[in-house]
């Protein structure tokens, strides 16, 4: 059987699951900072989840492709030790803020610099952002069958069959590969990567591509950059619960009373 | 005349006899022989096992064979009944082997000597044979519900019955041929004589005789067939499980070299890197007796998990992979399904605190945890998240590093530990006491006493990592290197020599995981017993409470501190300390060990585990549960919620009622 080639497109980004406390919105800079290491975006996870599957039933190379500036290989290199076979990253300073038609056209550009190719995946949305459109936009200009929310992924054939998420169930199609499947949270969570087989690649030598801008010919017009007009952190939606004790209710709704009319 | 008996009396060709007797040992041995063979197959070169002899799991094997101890613990007519058949079996065998000496070697066996013999065979015989009949009583009858029957279990002591009764049989038809004064000492074949005449028995004898002998010896043969097998592997289990861990450092490197060792050539035998020869042996030695079933606080919840299953599965495992020639116990489990579940143990090691091998299930379990997270696809999701956390925000709840000084309350002050500032004591708080709102309480309290005692102390606030038990209990070993390695650079750094935890977890786990000597560790029940001892805590309060004490498992069963906490809390005048059903050793987990705190509840059977212990604590009658662990606090707070008994129930740490005792203001 022929090697299916599956590319995996993941964004390294803060982690949104972070708890509160750890996270800080300046708005002077317009960022966003977690008092911790950053992540794969989880839907990207899903998507790399998605490929892991496919791989384990039949022969298949996994590429994950990461765009972005300040990329770093000890977060995407998550990618590699849960077993997929090639990291490539395209690093730019200017990358960091670019729109989602500009991240697709990058994206396009980088995996037609990697040759042939039966699937690509990504997640349905980044966990930063949450816009949602660079797996379509991608799909539109490598002119792929596209098809978007999945909630199963199967290969047989050459062909892709999915289970789709509507709202009012599921829906299976299928498309001829090549084609795009952007994937949602009920593919499954990624696998559990070790901590022993993450730090385990620092001794191994690690199959990562790095890509510069220089090496995509890319055209200048479509790199826009998008322009933050305001970073504001959340209102204070802290809540306190207090209850009122009293040894007979109307102790108790006098308390309450006082209480309420402290508060107004 | 002397008192002596003819030891092949009426019996030609005894070669035959010898020449039987010498095919059944070389049989024997042959066997225990593969069973070594596949150890060394699973091991696969490993020799991870402490191999320096040790006096003291020497005695330890030594009491529990010719005592067995383990075996009368909480269930007396069981320890009857082995203590029968073992002292029976044993003395029988010797009394053979002496008979042998007497014929061909020396003969001594004549007068008192003789009569001592023929004594303390007949009893050996009588114990025997009321041994195997109590074991019958016990498993078809009184259908004690721990026990789990095969065929075998039901052959055997069958088998022991015919042997022995055919004995005294043969004794009965010698001493009527030839009734001399001396042979009533050998009293049960003297009362039996009665039945035969002089003629009967002539013809019969040599043919019961040598039906005698050949049941004997094709019962040895039996011996590495069936369960039979524990009278040479529980002693040798015993003996290897009690031998002094090795540095856990260094084992611990050994494990993971040869782990990533296997890992290159994953395609030519499945491994379990684990694995040691003790754990090999105990998995042989397993009688399936079931008392591990019977204390498990995961069976006793009604979760789909009991430690005997598990062993028997894996020991089906083991000789699946690695026998050459199939498992040689005729009469066992053959599935390794049952060792698939392996996330109900709270490594709460009571299976081990009655194992009569020492068994160390929960043990294996962490075994298997560490190969489930290698995989990574069988991991629960939500342990999933909870390890990703632990390793970006230094603790497994939803908690950033911030989070952990919250429970310091305002105008409090508190130390930090700074190159400055170095005190005598480093206050470990520990990730949950740091930043669950009900465990805070305990750093609040405990804090609160070691400024009235004048003991120097500070903490790490937000730089303090998470010690890592939560990722070794759970089998994540890179993650709790990583751990470890922040925390003892941490400790380096500042120069820490003394810590206290407010966790048994944490407790145990620097005690235990760590290198050895690097610094003193505490667990806080010991900090405050010495500074009562000591006088620098003076309590000023009379409390009138009733209370009942929770042992932590970690810092009761795998710690060995029971009477620090007892003796802090009678300390406290006024106050009743009742013990619950489950105490000590005994105690029954609370079920947030072994990262149990951070799983879904779909592991969850009929009832919680808090709610067990809850419904115990319940039936003391006191005032006040007291418990000495983070983890227990916040399991036993939601289980006294939720069966709804929080108005005649309060759930305290040692510390908060101990902080009330020495406070002067009125609470």
């Amino acid at each position: 059987m022929k090697e299916l080639k599956i590319i995996v497109c993941a964004k390294q980004i803060p982690d949104p699951e972070a708890p509160f406390s750890a996270v800080t919105v300046d708005s002077k800079k317009k960022e966003v900072k977690v008092d911790a290491p950053e992540v794969i975006s989880p839907y990207d996870e899903n998507a790399l989840e998605a490929a892991l599957r496919i791989k384990e039933s039949s022969k298949a190379f996994i590429t994950v492709l990461s765009v972005g500036s300040s990329l770093s290989d000890t977060v995407l290199r998550k990618a590699i030790a849960a077993g997929a076979d090639q990291l490539v990253m395209v690093e730019d300073d200017s990358f960091g803020r670019l729109d989602s038609y500009s991240t697709a056209y990058v994206l396009s550009k980088a995996i037609s610099m990697l040759g042939e190719y039966d699937l690509i995946l990504t997640g349905r949305q980044a966990g930063d952002w949450d816009w949602g459109q660079v797996g379509l936009i991608l799909g539109e200009i490598l002119g792929l069958p596209t098809i978007n929310m999945a909630a199963g992924i199967t290969v047989r054939d050459g062909h892709v069959e999915v289970s789709r998420l509507v709202p009012a169930g599921l829906e299976l199609v299928e498309a001829k590969m090549p084609a795009l499947v952007t994937v949602s949270n009920e593919v499954g969570e990624l696998r559990y990567v070790s901590r022993s087989k993450i730090l385990g690649m620092l001794k191994k030598r690690i199959p990562i591509k790095k890509v510069s801008k220089g090496d995509l010919n890319l055209e200048p017009e479509f790199l826009n950059t998008m322009e933050l007009l305001e970073l504001l952190p959340p209102s204070d939606m802290r809540r306190d619960c207090v209850i009122v004790e009293g040894a007979t209710g109307k102790e108790k709704a006098e308390r309450l009373f006082e209480i309420i009319k402290q508060i107004l | 005349m002397l008192p002596f008996r003819d030891t092949f009396f009426m019996i030609q060709n005894k070669w035959i006899f010898y020449l039987i007797s010498g095919l059944v040992v070389a049989f024997v041995v042959l066997v225990f022989f593969y069973y070594v063979a596949t150890w060394k197959k699973a091991l696969s070169g490993k020799t991870n096992t402490n191999k320096r002899p040790n006096i003291r799991s020497l005695f330890i094997a030594i009491k529990n064979v010719f005592l067995g101890i383990r075996i009368f613990k909480d269930d007396i007519l069981a320890g009857i009944m082995h203590f029968l058949i073992f002292w029976g079996f044993f003395a029988l065998l010797i009394g053979t082997i002496l008979l042998s000496i007497h014929e061909h070697i020396v003969k001594f066996l004549m007068g008192n000597i003789y009569i001592v013999f023929s004594v303390i065979m007949e009893i050996a015989g009588l114990f025997l044979i009321s041994g195997t009949v109590i074991a019958i009583f016990r498993r078809y009858i009184l259908k004690v519900k721990r026990l789990q029957s095969y065929t075998e279990d039901l052959l055997i002591p069958l088998f022991l019955i015919l042997i022995v009764s055919s004995g005294f049989l043969l004794e009965a038809l010698r001493i009527a041929q030839n009734p001399q004064r001396w042979e009533k000492w050998s009293f049960v074949g003297w009362y039996l004589k009665e039945l035969f005449g002089p003629g009967v028995s002539e013809g019969a004898y040599p043919y019961i005789w040598w039906f005698h002998a050949i049941l004997s010896l094709s019962f040895l043969l039996f011996i590495p067939l069936t369960k039979l097998a524990h009278t040479i592997l529980a002693p040798t289990s015993i003996y290897l499980q009690n031998l002094p861990k090795e540095d856990g450092d260094k084992a611990q490197m050994e494990e993971e070299d040869s782990a990533s060792e296997g890992s290159d050539k994953e395609a030519q035998l499945p491994q379990r890197p684990f694995l040691t020869l003790s754990h090999l042996i105990f998995l042989d030695a397993c009688m399936r007796c079931g008392r591990c079933v019977e204390v498990c606080p995961s069976t006793l919840a009604g979760e789909d998990y009991a430690p005997r299953d598990f062993v028997q599965g894996l020991r089906a495992w083991v000789w699946q992979s690695f026998s050459s020639h199939g498992d040689p116990r005729l009469f066992t489990e053959r599935s390794p399904d049952k060792m698939q579940r392996i996330w109900n143990c709270t490594t709460c090691r009571a299976c081990l605190e009655v194992c009569p091998v020492y068994g160390p299930t929960f043990e294996l379990v962490m075994g298997e945890r560490t190969l489930a997270i290698e995989e990574g696809t069988s991991v629960p999701d939500l342990l999933n998240q909870t390890l990703e956390r632990l390793y970006k925000y230094e603790n497994p709840w939803m908690s950033s590093k911030k989070e952990k000084l919250g429970w310091i309350e305002e105008g409090s002050s508190i130390g930090f530990i700074t190159k400055s500032f170095k005190p005598e004591f480093c206050y470990f708080v520990g990730c949950t006491t740091s930043v669950d709102p009900r465990a805070r309480g305990i750093a609040k309290a405990f804090s609160n006493i070691l400024r009235s005692s004048g003991l120097e102390f500070g903490i790490f606030g937000e730089k303090e990592p998470c010690c890592g038990d939560m990722a070794k209990r759970v089998g994540e070993l890179g993650l709790f290197e990583e751990k470890k390695m922040s925390c003892s650079d941490l400790f380096q750094s500042y120069g820490v020599k003394n810590v206290v935890t407010s966790s048994p977890h944490c407790y145990f786990n620097f005690k235990n995981e760590y290198p050895q000597g690097m610094f003193n560790v505490f667990h806080y029940t010991q900090l405050i017993h010495k500074l009562i001892k000591e006088r620098n805590l003076t309590i000023k309060k009379r409390l009138d409470f009733t209370v009942t004490y929770h042992d932590p498992c970690y810092l009761g069963r795998h710690s060995r501190i029971f009477n620090e906490p007892r003796e802090i809390i009678r300390s406290i005048p006024g106050i009743k300390l009742i013990e619950m059903t489950h105490n000590r050793e005994n105690s029954l987990c609370c079920g947030g060990g072994g990262g149990r705190m951070w799983q879904g509840n779909e592991l969850n059977g009929t009832e919680r585990m808090s709610e067990r212990r809850a419904k115990e604590a319940k039936e003391t009658g006191a005032d006040v549960v007291l418990t000495a662990c983070p983890l227990c606090l916040i399991m036993m707070e939601d289980a006294i919620k939720t069966l709804g008994y929080e108005k005649n129930l309060k759930v305290m740490d040692i510390n908060e009622l101990l902080k009330m005792a020495i406070d002067e203001e009125k609470r």
